[in-house]
């Protein structure tokens, strides 16, 4: 009994170093990173390698006096909310039609959908630089979030759609028998049975958007639109050369929004994630 | 309150038929069981008379109107399913009001009417839980008051009681049964279960391959089957049919020989339930090939060449295989099929 109890605290600590390892080697680029963004710009490339280096807010100051930072992130929350808005509004009722209604070419179509994902953004983008310059959309959050919603809807219709695809049938029977239209069934029925996929689809779909970097740039040209990825690019040139310990801050406040917003969510993202896989 | 009219209705789909020239007339305050294996199209026609698939040809007509091109939602009809289809993210309170909500029932009747609903079913206080945290009989009774809360026309109950075990399938049969004679409302139900059809129903319509195979109360459906297919559904355990040869007033089959009318001849199948069958005689000559007691009654196989039939003998009747035995059938209660499967009758 002794022994085995003993064998069985053993193993737990082997788990837990196990796990702790691993849990270091995947926070160490964050740890690295949030170093370089306070340490000053000296410390930042040097050829021997720095273990306790100057704490340093220099960065920060930068940030704060040479960019709108603050401006560049409510862009991206607003173009990156407005664009998951969208893409649920549109990807809802897409994806239910897909999984529910029978009709001609209904995989056809579904396939389509997910094929504007298969193409090389790249493809499209003198095209739609075009659009949004007739439309007089340029250098607009607007154009961000339709751009964003545009590359992100297929993802979005088809995750949802693999949940509703799960809910049973008879759900929606027993709704129409009981006087539900349409309508109806979709909003108080279907919607809150899929709440965990479409709550996965929007965080992908968020996570997606806030690291979009070629339309935004396309669109972008001023702080009016610029976006936290695309502010990571303006740290590269100029006359002061690559500004790596800004570039590090920034990229850790870029990353926080997302960190927070899953932690929050987190309940349901596990389990919207595993949900359609233990159904197959 | 209504009757139910099913017109020739025909169910395709492709080339395949569900249902087949079916006509049906239920009447006003009957409870009505439509009997069958699976794929039997005794669901599509419930689903059908709910209004969630359109028949391909023929009229469903309910209380004297036709309802054919009248949406599911619109026709008052109520619907309990095998997988209670009760609202997840609902309680049960909104559950059961949900139906009162859509058909645009004044607000102020809702508590009130869930509140007898609920009580109908002993539910009263599980109001506030989620189906989620109700046992399978609770979630079953809670999609009985959802059907009943809003009275219905009709009711239609697709094999409500399946995916419950034994002993609470029993009691749900009482309630449903004591509740429909409350209420008096139409009640067509589905299901595979001899015996849910034979306890609940006024009469039972059996199905098979699309087709109705034969209408009528219990009674009629056990003591005077149309067919082998009937005879051999109903009953547990089933009839024993045995494949033989008819000539001048006698049936015979390897180790059985019974006296038959003499118009039955040739080629005949013999139907006798086990409870016809007596030990002691000599019908039927065979060993004995297992005995299974219950308690209130011990089933006996006998092996009669390669026959094997079923014997209901007395609660202590006890023997060892391979043991030979004679078995009376009772000449009153024999039945004749010819080789089509339908039965043989004195007119004939």
């Amino acid at each position: 009994m002794a022994t085995a109890r003993k064998s069985r605290g053993e193993s737990r600590i082997l788990r837990y170093l196990i796990l702790g390892t691993w849990a270091l080697v995947c926070l160490l680029p964050i740890l690295w990173f949030l170093s370089i963004g306070f340490r000053p710009r000296t410390e930042v490339i040097t050829p021997e390698p720095i273990y306790w280096p100057t704490f340093s807010l220099d960065a920060w100051r930068l940030l704060l006096s040479d960019w709108p930072i603050a401006k560049y992130l409510l862009n991206s929350v607003l173009a990156v909310g407005g664009s998951v808005v969208i893409s649920l509004i549109l990807g809802i009722p897409a994806a239910y039609a897909l999984s529910r209604y029978e009709f001609r070419w209904r995989e056809d179509i579904g396939f389509y959908i997910l094929s504007t994902r298969m193409m090389a953004p790249a493809i499209v983008a003198v095209p739609i630089f075009f659009l949004f310059r007739s439309m007089g959309l340029l250098d607009t959050i607007w154009a961000l979030m339709l751009i964003y919603a545009a590359v992100n809807l297929s993802l979005v219709i088809w995750i949802i759609r693999s949940y509703m695809l799960d809910i049973p049938k008879e759900l929606e029977d027993a709704a129409r028998t009981d006087g539900a239209s349409d309508l109806r069934i979709l909003w108080e029925i279907i919607i809150p049975a899929c709440l965990p996929g479409i709550i996965t689809a929007a965080v992908i779909a968020a996570i997606f958007a806030i690291n979009e970097f070629l339309f935004t740039l396309l669109i972008a040209s001023t702080a009016n639109a610029y976006t936290m990825s695309v502010a990571l690019a303006n740290f590269t040139g100029g006359s002061d050369g690559i500004i790596y310990n800004a570039i590090a801050l920034v990229s850790f406040i870029a990353f926080v929004p997302i960190l927070i917003l899953v932690i929050l969510i987190q309940k349901h993202l596990s389990r919207g994630l595993t949900m359609g896989a233990v159904k197959g | 309150m209504a009757s139910i009219h099913l017109q020739n209705i025909v169910k395709r789909y492709g080339g395949f038929v569900g249902v087949q020239n079916m006509s049906l007339d239920i009447a006003d305050e009957e409870f009505l069981v439509l009997l069958g294996p699976s794929g039997c199209g005794k669901t599509t026609t419930m689903r059908m008379i709910a209004g969630l698939e359109e028949p391909t040809e023929g009229q469903i007509v309910i209380g004297g109107e036709v309802v054919n091109d009248i949406d599911a939602r619109d026709r008052d009809v109520a619907m309990v399913f095998q997988g209670y289809a009760l609202y997840p993210n609902m309680s049960i309170y909104e559950n059961i009001r949900f139906p009162l909500r859509m058909r645009g029932i004044p607000a102020s009747e809702h508590d009130a009417r869930i509140r007898k609903a609920a009580e109908m079913v002993e539910l009263g206080s599980f109001l506030d839980r989620k189906p989620g945290a109700l046992s399978g009989g609770q979630r079953q009774r809670a999609a009985l008051a959802r059907a009943v809360v809003r009275q219905p026309q009709v009711f239609l109950m697709d094999e409500p009681l399946s995916n419950l075990d034994a002993k609470l399938r029993q009691s749900m049969r009482v309630q449903i049964k004591h509740m429909q004679r409350q209420l008096k409302v139409t009640t067509v139900y589905v299901t595979h279960d001899q015996i849910e059809a034979m306890t609940l129903a006024d009469r039972i319509v059996i199905m098979n391959k699309g087709a109705i195979q034969q209408v009528g109360t219990p009674d009629e459906i056990y003591s005077d089957p149309a067919n082998t297919f009937v005879a051999g559904f109903i009953g547990s355990p089933p009839m024993n049919l045995i494949q033989g040869t008819a000539r001048d007033g006698r049936f015979t089959a390897p180790g059985i020989s019974v006296p038959c009318p003499r118009f039955v001849h040739g080629q005949v199948t013999l139907g006798v339930r086990p409870e016809d069958c007596h030990v002691g005689g000599d019908n039927l000559q065979g060993q004995v090939y297992g005995v299974e007691p219950t308690g209130d009654v011990t089933y006996l196989t006998v092996l009669g060449g390669t026959n094997k039939i079923e014997v209901k003998a007395a609660r202590d009747y006890r023997s060892d295989i391979d043991v030979a035995i004679g078995i009376a059938f009772d000449p009153a209660h024999l039945y004749f099929f010819d080789e089509s499967g339908q039965r043989i009758r004195g007119a004939a």
